[in-house]
C-alpha cells in the first residue's frame, strides 16, 4: 500500500503477475495425483519447476538403462515445469500414456487454480478498494458534519448576540418612544398650565394691588369713624362687623397669602420650565449641550424621588460644551440618578463629581448603597436583567444609559465606592470620531 | 510493464482493450487469438463472464524472445465495460504499456463512447499513466452494421488528436489484426526508448511486431 498525493492510502493492485507452478499448484493437490501414478505403476514420477528443480515427488536415481521421460506444464501458454519419469521401458507405451495424463491434469488444475486465484484477488481487491473509498467518504462526511455542527453553534452564539441586540435596540426605541411621549405629554401640560398660569400670576399681581388699595380704603373709613365721623349707634354696628368678620387679624394676613400665593405660581412656573428643558421636547436632533446644566436640570425634576435626609454633593468641574442629544443624556443622568436614590433608605449620601480627565469628560455618580458585586457586574447592563423584586424594577434602565453612552462613543463602567457602595463613571469622548458622526 | 528482470533476462509487458459495455473487446482476444499464428502465443483465458459479459478480464498471453535473448512475454487484457466494474478496470489498467479503446460504430453509442473514454482518462490519471506518453490505438468497431457514423465523422474528431484509428468488425474478423499491430508497434517506440530494443536486443520494430502479429496460414 502506498499514500497518494492527498495522503490517502490507496491500496495498489496490478492484474498480470507472473507466477510460478509452485504459486497456483499445491502440495495437496499434487500428491494424491503422484501416489495414484506410484500406484498405476509409475514409480518415481516427480515434477519440477521451470529450473529442474524438483517441487513435487522423488526424482530416485539414475540408474543404468533408464530413460527420463518427461512432459511439459503450461501456464497461461507458458512452460513452468516438467513432470519427469524414469523408467526402464520403451517409449510410446502406457506409461508415456500415463505421464501424458498426469501432466494434462496438472496443467489443468492450474490453469483452473490461476483462474480462481485471479477472481478471487479481483474480488478482494474489489472489495478493498470499496472499503477504502467507504472509509475515505466515511472521514469526508464526518469532516463535513464537523464543519457543519461548528457553524450552527457559532450561528447559534451569533443569534444569541443578535437576539441581544435586537433585545437592547428595542429596549431603547421602546424607552425613547416612552421619553418621546412623556416629552410631548410634559409640553403639552405645561403649555395647558402655562396659559392660565400666566393670567393667574397677572391676576393675583393686579388683586394685590387692589388689595392694598381695599386695605387702605379700609384704614382710612376706621380712622373717620375713630374720630367720630360717625354716629355711635352706627359706629358700635360697624365695630361689632368688623370683629365678627376678623379683619384686623385678615388684613395683614392678605398680604403673606397674596405674596406666598405668587411664590407658588413661580414654583410652578419653575417646574414647567424644567419639565420642558428635561424633556427637550422643543430640541430636534442634537444641539450643544452643557453637562453640567443637565444633570442639574435632571435633579430639579427628580426632587419627589430624593428620599428625605438624603445629601446630593456636587462637585461639579467646568466640562466642555458637547454636542450630542441633551434629552438622551437627561434620560441617561435620570436612570443613573434612580439608581443611586434607592441604594438605601437612611443616610443616604449620593456624590455627582464632572470634569474632563485624559481628553475625555469624565462623570461618576457615587452611592454609599450595598454595592454590586463583581460577579455581577458583566450582567448589569443587559436588557430585563434587574435584582430587584419583581414588578418594582423593569431592568432596563442601566441598559439604555449603556446604550446612550455607547452610541456617543462613550464608555460606562461601574467600580467601588471607597467606604461601600457602588460608582458608575461614565467617560465621554469630546470630540466624537467619524464613525459616532455617522451614526 | 509488470516486470522486467534484467538478472533473468524476462520482462513481461501488458496491454489493455478498454472501451464501453458490449463494444466488443473480448470479441477482439478471440479474433486474434484465431487470426495469428499458434507460434508464440498462448491460449486465451476467459475468466468468469455473466451473459456473455466480461466480469473480471480476459487474457491473451504472447511470447518471442529477443536476438540478444530477451524473453518478452506480452499478456493482452480486456477491461470488464460495464460501468460498475470500475475498480477491475483500474487494477487491470494499472502499469499498462499500451491500450486499444474498442469504440461501438454504432450512432446510439456515440455517448456511451465517450463516457467510457472520460472513464479511461481518469483511470489512467488515478493510476499514474500520462494519456499522452501512452500508446494509444482507437479501433471502431462494428463497421459490418447499419446506422454506424461515417468514418469521415470519426476522422475528424480523432485527427486532431493524433490517436490512429482502426475501422473493424471484430465479429467478421477484419481489422481486428490491424489494431492489435498498430498498438504493437506504437508500444514498441516506448519500450525501444527505454530499454534499447532495437541496440541492446537487436530487436527491430518489424521484428517485434511480426513476431507477436503474424496471420496465421
Amino acid at each position: 500500500m502506498i499514500a497518494d498525493n492527498e495522503g490517502r492510502r490507496r491500496i495498489i493492485y496490478c492484474v498480470g503477475e507472473e507466477r510460478s507452478l509452485r504459486e497456483v499448484l499445491s502440495e495437496a493437490e499434487v500428491a494424491p495425483l503422484l501416489s495414484a501414478a506410484a500406484k498405476a505403476g509409475l514409480p518415481g514420477v516427480h515434477v519440477a519447476d521451470g529450473e529442474g528443480n524438483v517441487l513435487w515427488g522423488a526424482a530416485g536415481n539414475a540408474a543404468a538403462g533408464k530413460r527420463t521421460a518427461a512432459r511439459t506444464v503450461r501456464l497461461e501458454g507458458e512452460p513452468a515445469g516438467k513432470v519427469i519419469l524414469r523408467t526402464g521401458t520403451p517409449p510410446g507405451g502406457t506409461e508415456d500414456a500415463l505421464l501424458s495424463l498426469i501432466a494434462d491434469a496438472l496443467a489443468t488444475m492450474a490453469h483452473n487454480n490461476l483462474k480462481r486465484m485471479l477472481t478471487t484477488e479481483m474480488h478482494t481487491e474489489v472489495v478493498n478498494r470499496s472499503y477504502e473509498e467507504l472509509l475515505e467518504t466515511n472521514r469526508k462526511l464526518s469532516a463535513s458534519e464537523q464543519r457543519y455542527r461548528e457553524l450552527a453553534e457559532s450561528l447559534e452564539i451569533k443569534v444569541r448576540e443578535r437576539t441581544q441586540e435586537l433585545a437592547r435596540a428595542m429596549t431603547r426605541l421602546v424607552q425613547q418612544e416612552k421619553m418621546a411621549s412623556v416629552g410631548q405629554l410634559a409640553a403639552g401640560v405645561a403649555h395647558e398650565i402655562n396659559n392660565p398660569l400666566a393670567f393667574v400670576t397677572s391676576n393675583i399681581h393686579t388683586l394685590k394691588k387692589y388689595t392694598s388699595r381695599f386695605l387702605d380704603m379700609l384704614g382710612r373709613y376706621e380712622r373717620v369713624c375713630e374720630q367720630g365721623g360717625v354716629a355711635q349707634q352706627d359706629r358700635d354696628g360697624l365695630r361689632k362687623h368688623r370683629e365678627a368678620l376678623r379683619i384686623d387679624a385678615i388684613a395683614p394676613d392678605a398680604g403673606d397669602l397674596i405674596r406666598q400665593t405668587l411664590e407658588g405660581t413661580e414654583r410652578v412656573r419653575k417646574i414647567v420650565a424644567d419639565l420642558k428643558g428635561f424633556s427637550h421636547i422643543d430640541e430636534e436632533g442634537e444641539g450643544p449641550a452643557d453637562l453640567n446644566r443637565e444633570i442639574e436640570r435632571t435633579l430639579s425634576v427628580m426632587t419627589q424621588e430624593i428620599p428625605p435626609g438624603a445629601r446630593i454633593v456636587r462637585e461639579f468641574s467646568p466640562v466642555p460644551v458637547i454636542t450630542c442629544r441633551p434629552g438622551l443624556f437627561c434620560q441617561m443622568f435620570l436612570n443613573l440618578l434612580r439608581n443611586a436614590f434607592q441604594a438605601r433608605r437612611e443616610g443616604l449620601c449620593v456624590a455627582i463629581r464632572t470634569g474632563v480627565s485624559e481628553d475625555r469628560i469624565r462623570l461618576s455618580f457615587a452611592d454609599n448603597g450595598p454595592g454590586i458585586p463583581p460577579d455581577r457586574r458583566a450582567r448589569i447592563f443587559e436588557p430585563f436583567y434587574t435584582t430587584r423584586e419583581v414588578g418594582k424594577g423593569k431592568g432596563m434602565g442601566l441598559t439604555v444609559a449603556y446604550d446612550i453612552v455607547t452610541s456617543h462613543g462613550g464608555t460606562i463602567d461601574v467600580e467601588d465606592t471607597p467606604g461601600g457602595g457602588a460608582t458608575f463613571v461614565v467617560k465621554l469622548p469630546i470630540q466624537r470620531g467619524c464613525h459616532d458622526q455617522v451614526r | 510493464m509488470i516486470e522486467y528482470d534484467d538478472a533473468e533476462k524476462r520482462m513481461v509487458l501488458k496491454l489493455v482493450y478498454y472501451g464501453p459495455a458490449l463494444s466488443g473487446k473480448t470479441t477482439n482476444l478471440l479474433r486474434l487469438h484465431d487470426l495469428l499464428v499458434k507460434e508464440g502465443r498462448g491460449d486465451l483465458m476467459v475468466l468468469d463472464t455473466q451473459d456473455d459479459r466480461t466480469i473480471f478480464f480476459d487474457l491473451l498471453p504472447f511470447f518471442l524472445v529477443a536476438p540478444s535473448g530477451l524473453k518478452i512475454k506480452v499478456k493482452v487484457y480486456t477491461v470488464p465495460g460495464q460501468v460498475q466494474h470500475d475498480a477491475t478496470r483500474k487494477a487491470v489498467l494499472q502499469r499498462a504499456d499500451g491500450v486499444a479503446f474498442i469504440a461501438d460504430s454504432r450512432r446510439t453509442e456515440a455517448k456511451n463512447n465517450a463516457e467510457s473514454f472520460g472513464n479511461l482518462e481518469r483511470n489512467l490519471a488515478i493510476v499514474g499513466i500520462d494519456i499522452d506518453r501512452l500508446p494509444l490505438v482507437i479501433q471502431y468497431n462494428k463497421r459490418d452494421l447499419n446506422d454506424i457514423t461515417a468514418e469521415e465523422e470519426i476522422r475528424k474528431v480523432w485527427g486532431p488528436t493524433g490517436i490512429p484509428m482502426v475501422p473493424a468488425s471484430a465479429l467478421q474478423g477484419w481489422g481486428v489484426v490491424e489494431t492489435f499491430r498498430t498498438l504493437v508497434s506504437r508500444a514498441y517506440d516506448n519500450l525501444d526508448r527505454k530499454h534499447a530494443f532495437r541496440d541492446t536486443h537487436g530487436l527491430t520494430r518489424e521484428s517485434f511486431v511480426d513476431r507477436l502479429a503474424s496471420r496465421a496460414g
